[in-house]
C-alpha cells in the first residue's frame, strides 16, 4: 500500500480526476484503510465543492446577452458588405 | 425543426457560444475585477471568437476554445490597461491550512465544510477570496475549480504547459485557503466566542433553553 505522504501528494489530482486508473485504485485502497487521510480527502473535496457551487451562482448581468447579439449582428453585416454572399 | 445547415453561421455561433455566457462573464470578472471591464472583455472576446469561428476545429472542445480567446483578449487589451499588477498581500501557507484551522476552531475532527464556519461564506466572500490571488493563480483556479476545465484545457486556455497548471493550482489553492479563512474571520464567523454567542441566542427561546439547560447543568 502507498504511504500517507504518497497518498496526500496524489490527493489534488485525485479530486481533479486527473490520475491514471492504476493510481486511482492505489489512492482508494489507502483511503479505505487510513482514517486520517480519508478525513483530509473528504474535507478538501468539500472545500472544492463549496467554492464551485457558490461561485457558479453568479450570472452575467441582464442586458449583456442582448448587447453581444447586437455586436455580432453588426459584425456579420460588416462582413457581408466586404464580401457579398455567393448567390446561386 | 429548423434546418441547422441552412441556418446562418452567426445563429449557430450564438447558440453555441452564448450558453457559456455566465461562465465567461464570471471568469472575465475575476481577471479584470471590475464589472464594466468584464462586460467589455466578454463582448470583445466573443466578437473575436465569431471572427475566427471558421478556424475552430470541430470535435475539439468549444468551451475551452472560448476560454482561450477570452484569456488572449484579456492579455492583449486589458492587462496593459490595468498597469502593473499589484502585489498580493496573501501570505503563503502550509498545505491543508483550512483543515487545520477549522479543526482547531471546532476542537474536533471535521470531514466536511458543511459542519463548519466556512459554510457561512457566501458567493461574494468566496469571490473576494479568489480576487486576492495573484493574477496567474487567480485565472488558473477560476478555470479549474469554478468552471471545471481539465489540466490540459487550462493549459491550452492560458498558454502554458500542463505542469505549470499543476503547480499554479497547487500554490493557488493553498493561497485561496488562506484567503477564505481571512474572509471568514473578517465576517466574524470564526473564533469560539462568536459561535457560542449564536448558540446562546438560539437557546434563549424557551424551548431551546429547556433543551440545553440540562446539558449546561451537567458541566
Amino acid at each position: 500500500m502507498i504511504t500517507c505522504l504518497h497518498c496526500l501528494q496524489a490527493l489534488q489530482p485525485y479530486i481533479d480526476r486527473e490520475l491514471s486508473d492504476e493510481d486511482i485504485v492505489q489512492v482508494q485502497v489507502h483511503l479505505e484503510a487510513c482514517g486520517g487521510c480519508l478525513h483530509l480527502y473528504q474535507f478538501e473535496a468539500s472545500v472544492r465543492r463549496l467554492v464551485k457551487v457558490r461561485c457558479q451562482e453568479q450570472q452575467a448581468p441582464n442586458g449583456l446577452r442582448a448587447r453581444i447579439e447586437a455586436c455580432l449582428a453588426a459584425e456579420q453585416a460588416r462582413r457581408e458588405q466586404r464580401r457579398p454572399p455567393i448567390t446561386r | 425543426m429548423t434546418n441547422t445547415e441552412a441556418a446562418p453561421a452567426r445563429e449557430r455561433f450564438e447558440q453555441e457560444a452564448l450558453q457559456h455566457l455566465d461562465a465567461l462573464y464570471r471568469t472575465a470578472l475575476r481577471m479584470t475585477r471590475n464589472p464594466s471591464d468584464a462586460e467589455d472583455l466578454v463582448q470583445d472576446a466573443l466578437v473575436r471568437a465569431y471572427r475566427f469561428y471558421d478556424r475552430f476545429e470541430p470535435g475539439t472542445n468549444f468551451r475551452a476554445w472560448l476560454f482561450k480567446i477570452l484569456t488572449n483578449t484579456y492579455i492583449n487589451s486589458y492587462r496593459r490597461k490595468q498597469g502593473r499588477p499589484q502585489e498580493s498581500s496573501l501570505e503563503d501557507t502550509e498545505e491543508f491550512f483550512l483543515y487545520n484551522q477549522v479543526k482547531s476552531d471546532a476542537g474536533d475532527n471535521v470531514n466536511d465544510v458543511e459542519d463548519t464556519v466556512l459554510d457561512r461564506l457566501g458567493a461574494d466572500e468566496i469571490q473576494r477570496a479568489i480576487d486576492q490571488l495573484p493574477p496567474q493563480f487567480r485565472t488558473t483556479v477560476q478555470l479549474a475549480d469554478v468552471e471545471g476545465l481539465s489540466y490540459a484545457e487550462v493549459a491550452d486556455a492560458t498558454n502554458v504547459a500542463k505542469g505549470t497548471v499543476m503547480s499554479r493550482l497547487f500554490r493557488g489553492r493553498r493561497l485561496l485557503q488562506r484567503a477564505l479563512w481571512d474572509q471568514a474571520r473578517a465576517a466574524g464567523f470564526t473564533g469560539g466566542s462568536k459561535v457560542h454567542q449564536d448558540v446562546d441566542e438560539f437557546t434563549s427561546t424557551p424551548d431551546g433553553a429547556a433543551l440545553v439547560g440540562g446539558a449546561r447543568k451537567s458541566r
